[in-house]
């Protein structure tokens, strides 16, 4: 079953001057068991949007559905506290939660929390350590003594020792190194190939939407603009320009190539092929 | 928790709001010191009567003062309770067991409401419609006269402003901690106490850590523009009372003469 967005609304601070609308009608299913982007300009609600799947946002008006719960405009939901257990979600700058003494005990206080034993909690908060590759002598480090990236690291292991069903991560990678990205990425779409996770990813950067997501969500002012596949999506630049926004560097090239002459077909979508295609029609002509 | 108005500017165009910050302040003390004037029912009739056209001229609504005293209720209720259990003047109105309700004690709380609802109107009068940055000048210029008895005038506004710019950053930052927090687990409303204990932490040291972290980013800030204070400084904005500033003193004035009038009759 999809998790589905029917009609919801959300205004923050309602009946105050500083009254917003964040959230206007929105209608959108999002596939289970596969990776799905949400990009959006700054302030177009993208946040807001997944704070509703763990129900830390209930919606002012309309329903959302999630797993086997479903979330009524104006009903207090009960037993929120398990489904926050098996819907996971990382926080935009969640490095500012930690607050153990040491970033072991931190990453294991979401499992203990759902009841899980203190020894299995630890086992795996270890585990989730090594996933987002913190070695052990982190364990015993105060979060204080962690580097932004480090702890924004062991927010996401927080989560991630959770065992959630559902991952939803709110710009997951802003401020890490390169490298950083570039692994968690990867950890994500592995959870999601091995472990049939669906996961959420809040993002500005188009080149992991292209790489890493299997759907697309654009959000622009409080509404969906536009929810497809990412082939889809990225097949010519023409969502992206009429969307404002900057195609992968890939697209970019394919696009250039195709007005210099080169015949490539839509479905062609990495590199290799690419260079593929441009090869065969050099040598035609050579 | 997400509604927190009590002190909040709000920008809107209003006489009220292009008022000397100076005049406002002035004003509001001295309606303050009229609350405290017992000048019974009359009286506070004539200042409620005051403070609601000051917060209609400034298209501030009721709503908003309202929302500001909610928080205030439970103390009012607890107040009530301790006022019945220990006030014993009056004409008894009931009787419930060994407990009996005396009259005095429904009059006190309401006499305390009433002051109460008094200073949140008046303080938000000033609170709501005076920019941060206008409330410190004109602080700053009214403690200048004490400069010369060594009262740091500047830095007393320096830190008032810095404290005011900084509550609705923190009450942000609450909101998203406990949101954070929650995502994890942490059960604010149920639990046992030990799990409680955890869960208050769980809020007030992240909370610690990122406003030590703010204040040391904002005195850095500061220092890298060349801030020190006791230096001489130019001022960008100057304050000037025109007519409607001294009318306004003059009414807040008459009324605290007025209010000493009627307890002096009282
Ligand atoms: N607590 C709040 N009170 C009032 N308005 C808010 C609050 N939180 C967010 N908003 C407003 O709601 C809108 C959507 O915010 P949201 O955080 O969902 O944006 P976003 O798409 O996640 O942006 P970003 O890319 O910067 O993270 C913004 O215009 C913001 O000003
Ligand atoms: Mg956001």
């Amino acid at each position: 079953m999809p998790i589905q967005f029917d009609h919801v609304s959300y205004t923050y601070s309602t009946g105050t001057p500083y009254e917003y609308k964040a959230l206007n009608d929105v209608c959108l299913d999002i596939e289970e068991g596969k990776i799905t982007a949400v990009i959006g300009m700054t302030g177009s609600g993208k946040s807001t949007l997944v704070q509703h799947l763990n129900a830390l946002l209930l919606p002012e008006k309309g329903v959302v559905r999630i797993l086997d719960r479903t979330i009524t405009a104006g009903e207090k939901p009960k037993n929120l506290k398990s489904l926050r257990g098996r819907v996971g979600l990382v926080f935009q700058f969640p490095e500012y939660q930690l607050f153990e003494e040491t970033v072991l005990k931190d990453v294991a206080f979401g499992p203990k929390n759902f009841g899980i034993p203190e020894a299995e909690a630890i086992e795996r908060a270890k585990k989730a350590m090594a996933m987002v590759g913190l070695e052990t002598r982190h364990y015993e480090k105060s979060p204080l003594e962690m580097s932004g990236g480090q702890k924004r690291r062991a927010a996401i292991a927080g989560i991630l020792a959770m065992d959630p069903e559902v991952l939803v991560l709110d710009e997951p990678t802003a401020g890490l190194d390169p490298y950083g990205t570039v692994s968690m990425m990867s950890l994500f779409s592995r959870l999601n190939r091995e472990m049939k996770k669906t996961i959420l990813i809040v993002t500005h950067d188009m080149e992991q939407v292209f790489t890493y997501c299997d759907n697309v969500v654009v959000v622009e002012n409080g509404t969906i603009r536009a929810s497809m596949s990412v082939q889809e999506f990225f097949k010519d630049s023409s969502y992206c320009k009429e969307m404002n926004i900057l195609p992968p560097a890939l697209i970019r090239m394919k696009e250039q190539l195709i007005e210099a002459g080169f015949e490539i077909g839509e479905d062609v979508m990495d590199i290799d092929r690419l260079a593929e295609a441009v090869a065969r029609q050099v040598k035609k002509h050579g | 928790m997400g509604n927190i108005t009590l002190g909040r500017y709000i920008p809107l165009d209003s006489p009220i709001h292009k008022m000397d910050p100076r005049a406002k302040i002035l004003g509001m003390l001295l309606m303050l010191v009229a609350i405290f004037f017992p000048a019974g029912w009359t009286g506070y009739a004539i200042l409620f009567a005051a403070a609601s056209l000051t917060i209609i001229l400034a298209k501030l609504s009721f709503t908003f003062i309202w929302k500001a005293m909610r928080p205030m209720l439970y103390m009012l209720v607890f107040l009530l309770i301790i006022n019945s259990l220990f006030l014993k003047t009056g004409t008894p109105l009931f009787t419930v067991g060994p407990f009996t309700m005396y009259s005095d004690a429904i009059f006190q709380t309401l006499y305390i409401a009433v002051r109460l609802l008094l200073m949140v109107m008046i303080t938000t009068c000033l609170t709501a419609t005076t920019k941060p940055l206008d409330m410190t000048l004109g602080i700053e210029d009214l403690l200048k006269p004490f400069t010369k008895i060594h009262v740091p005038a500047h830095e007393i506004a320096m830190l008032i402003s810095i404290a005011l710019r900084f509550i609705p950053d923190l009450i942000d930052e609450t909101q998203r901690i406990i949101k954070a927090q929650e995502s994890r687990g942490v059960d604010l409303k149920e639990g046992k106490f030990m799990e409680r204990i955890m869960a208050i932490l769980s809020l007030i040291v992240p909370l610690f850590v990122s406003a030590f972290q703010r204040a040391e980013d904002l005195a850095n800030a500061m220092e890298a523009r060349g801030y020190a204070p006791g230096e001489k400084r130019t001022r960008y904005k100057l304050l000037k009372m025109e007519g409607r500033d001294y009318l306004l003193l003059i009414c807040c004035a008459a009324l605290l003469a007025c209010m000493i009038w009627l307890s002096a009759q009282a």
